[in-house]
């Protein structure tokens, strides 16, 4: 009893206690559609929001509760909610947050997808967003407008690896009442809780290191409770009478909770993201052992940097934890365990020899994924971007001699034994 | 809703409904350093079972300005007044915690439009260590972390929830830094200070209830107990859980609330 438990412990026990009836110790997966009403009363009183409960699994189920439940304890927020994917955790928050003829300031540096919906769909919906640098605050405290509803960024950018400097962002932000919104999917809680830094609001992609085994898509939101949603006028859609339940005011009735609550009326009710349980049980499996693998990743990673800044084939070595890094300072202070497991990395003789790289190694995977338990590798040069020039690429902040990996637990020796056949079959072809 | 009461902004929870004084009003009263997002389960749930709600946020607390109150019959007083502001009569007040105090002192006043008590993990004393006392004034909201885990039975350390999603410990420290810096020394105060709840004890004349639960840290189940032998036909339940009973029994305390309304009226 009130033990405060640690990281580690909330890891793997968070969201549930085995029950009385069957002493099930894993939380067990609830496939089900709907839950069975005791009366009408109880029913009417679940639709209400006069209480907890489950009444359909596209609002809440008790297995992805207990997911939400663990992610809340983890990060230290006053509570959470999954969805399908990373993506949809992350409309879903602007949804709730936005309305037509509001403006959003953005990191310039993000995952192509949160890019496009906030540069190309969200416009269409009236909400317009300004990007700018994120390792600069002041140009951030410079794009707020009046109509700034949310600041949104990536604690560690994909792919570029900037770095946010939370602290300092946050105290922009709540200097003018605008919540902090952070993709922290690279860091995950384990090298970083955002709250604690003064953000307010976190998404995540649970399908990368936190779920952790390439096996399911799925996102979160969590909710620091440490906003205030109380000017009527900036946020009428939180704290003014909504149309759900006659008019509730979610700031008055949920307070800490109001974010998360209307998303559940509004979000999950009226556009439907919901995570099937089976992967909310994939995804607690992989966060059972979040510590152990994070420490593992840190380390390969470190090991990986040695290896490949050492190297006489490799031309750039990309990292935050690396001294050449320009967030290098920033990432000391806000990531001290370590800031992550992707490295950039670039290989003597431009595209043509990243391709020939990328096709002779055989244990890590070519694949379009990151967080995996196994080492990942991408070639944004051949693939994603193999229709850019060089210089179209340049623009965009990659180059095209440029690897993407993603560093896995395998043995280390034998992931620098496979990137050793990579880079003789560079060599064959710089001949 | 907003009101301005006394000269300072107030608010009143009334569960999602608008207030409609000819029907039974319910009156719930937080405890020490909280504000009316203590009963999010409670306030709703009566408000639409087609009674009258009030939750109202004390001085400095929740959405509520004005200074805290400084002592429990400054807190009864304070409710007294809002009561008759607000033109209610068939009041059962619901105490949880420090509320409970507040409702012992709010019985010698009130008596003739109060039909019911209830108490909600509450005691006739609530004796606050010199640590705490001296914590909630150097650093309020490290002393507000310290209530909120001590005041959670397991489901505070395990982050089980009711509310599919929520965190105990997260919403709880979040609710309790809504209030003033200065809420919760005072109200820790009133609680140590007040030392006559055995004579409104024995004073109560209306029916009573009392909610206790088994793993209390903050009014332990034993001094719970104590107090309910000084309340003649103390109707009693225990439920096995800690002392923010509302929000980690919320069902259970509903229905128990419930029935007992219903043999009142
Ligand atoms: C930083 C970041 N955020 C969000 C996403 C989207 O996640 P999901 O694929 O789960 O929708 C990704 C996916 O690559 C990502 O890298």
């Amino acid at each position: 009893m009130s033990e405060n438990y640690k990281f580690d412990t909330l890891s793997l026990h968070a969201g549930h206690i085995p029950d009385k009836e069957t002493g099930s110790r894993a939380v067990p997966i609830y496939q089900t559609t709907s839950y069975v009403f005791n009366s009408t009363e109880e029913a009417a009183s679940l639709y209400n929001m006069e209480v907890g409960g489950h009444l359909y699994t596209r609002i809440s189920n008790p297995t992805v509760a207990a997911l939400e439940q663990r992610l809340a304890a983890l990060e230290g927020g006053a509570s959470a909610l999954a969805c399908s994917s990373g993506m949809a955790a992350m409309h879903l928050v602007v949804s709730a947050i936005c309305s037509s003829g509001d403006h959003i300031v953005a990191s310039s540096k993000m995952y192509g997808a949160n890019i496009n919906l906030l540069q190309h769909t969200m416009p269409r919906f009236g909400v317009n967003t300004d990007f700018v640098n994120p390792n600069d605050p002041e140009a951030i405290k410079r794009a707020i407008k009046p109509n700034t509803k949310l600041v949104f960024g990536e604690v560690i950018g994909n792919p570029g690896l900037d770095i946010m400097d939370v602290p300092e962002i946050a105290k922009i932000c709540n200097s003018k009442n605008i919540p902090l919104v952070l993709d922290a999917t690279f860091n995950t809680p384990y090298l970083m809780q955002p709250f604690k830094h003064g953000a307010n609001i976190i998404v995540h992609s649970l399908t990368k290191w936190l779920g952790g085994h390439g096996i399911a898509i799925g996102g979160a939101i969590v909710n620091g409770g440490n906003f205030d949603w109380g000017d009527k006028d900036k946020f009428p859609t939180i704290s003014g009478p909504h149309f759900a339940l006659g008019g509730i005011s979610f700031w008055e009735e949920f307070g800490p909770s109001a974010l998360i609550a209307k998303i559940r009326a509004e979000g999950m009710y009226n556009f439907g993201p919901s995570l099937s349980p089976t992967n909310a049980f994939h995804l607690m499996q992989g966060i059972e052992t979040l510590p152990l693998r994070m420490k593992k990743h840190i380390e390969n990673t470190h090991s990986i940097l040695d290896f490949l800044v050492n190297h006489e084939m490799v031309e750039w070595v990309k990292h935050p934890d690396l001294e050449t890094h320009p967030d290098h300072e920033v990432a000391k202070r806000i990531l001290p365990k370590g800031s992550g497991s992707i490295v950039a990395f670039g290989i003597k003789g431009g595209r043509e020899a990243g391709k020939a790289f990328i096709e002779s190694v055989q244990l890590a995977s070519h694949l379009a994924n990151v967080g995996d338990a196994k080492t990942l590798l991408i070639h944004p040069g051949s693939t994603t971007h193999s229709h850019l020039s060089s210089e179209a690429m340049k623009e965009g902040g990659l180059t095209d001699d440029m690897i993407r990996l993603s560093v896995g637990l395998e043995d280390i020796n034998d992931i620098t034994k496979d990137f050793e056949r990579g880079f003789r079959a560079v060599k064959k072809l710089n001949k | 809703m907003i009101i301005n009461f006394k000269g300072a902004k107030t608010y009143i929870g009334t569960g999602g409904k608008s207030l409609d004084v000819s029907k039974m009003t319910l009156c719930f009263l937080h405890g020490a350093g909280q504000n009316h997002l203590s009963f999010i389960q409670q306030a709703r749930f009566f408000a639409y079972k087609g009674y009258s709600v009030v939750v109202p946020d004390m001085p400095a607390h929740g959405f509520s300005d004005g200074n805290p109150c400084k002592s429990i019959k400054e807190n009864a007083e304070w409710i007294n007044d809002l009561l008759v502001e607000l033109n209610l009569k068939d009041v059962v007040v619901i105490g949880h915690s420090q509320g409970c105090l507040v409702a012992l002192e709010l019985n010698r006043i009130l008596k003739s439009s109060l039909e019911a008590l209830i108490f909600v993990a509450g005691s006739n004393e609530i004796p606050v260590n010199q640590f705490l006392l001296d914590l909630s004034k150097e650093n309020p909201q490290k002393a507000s972390e310290m209530m909120v885990t001590w005041g959670h039975g397991i489901d505070g350390d395990m982050s089980i929830n009711k509310w599919p999603g929520h965190s105990h410990y997260g919403e709880g420290n979040n609710i309790m830094c809504m209030n003033k810096s200065t809420a919760l020394r005072y109200d820790l105060h009133a609680c140590n200070d007040y030392s006559d709840g055995i004579d409104a004890a024995k004073n109560i004349k209306v029916p009573a209830l009392a909610v206790l639960a088994k793993n209390d840290q903050m009014t332990p189940l034993k001094s719970g107990l104590k107090f309910l032998e000084l309340i003649k036909n103390c109707e009693t339940h225990t439920l096995d859980c800690g002392h923010f009973l509302p929000s980690e029994r919320p069902m259970e305390l509903n229905s128990i609330i419930n029935s007992f309304l219903s043999k009142l009226k």
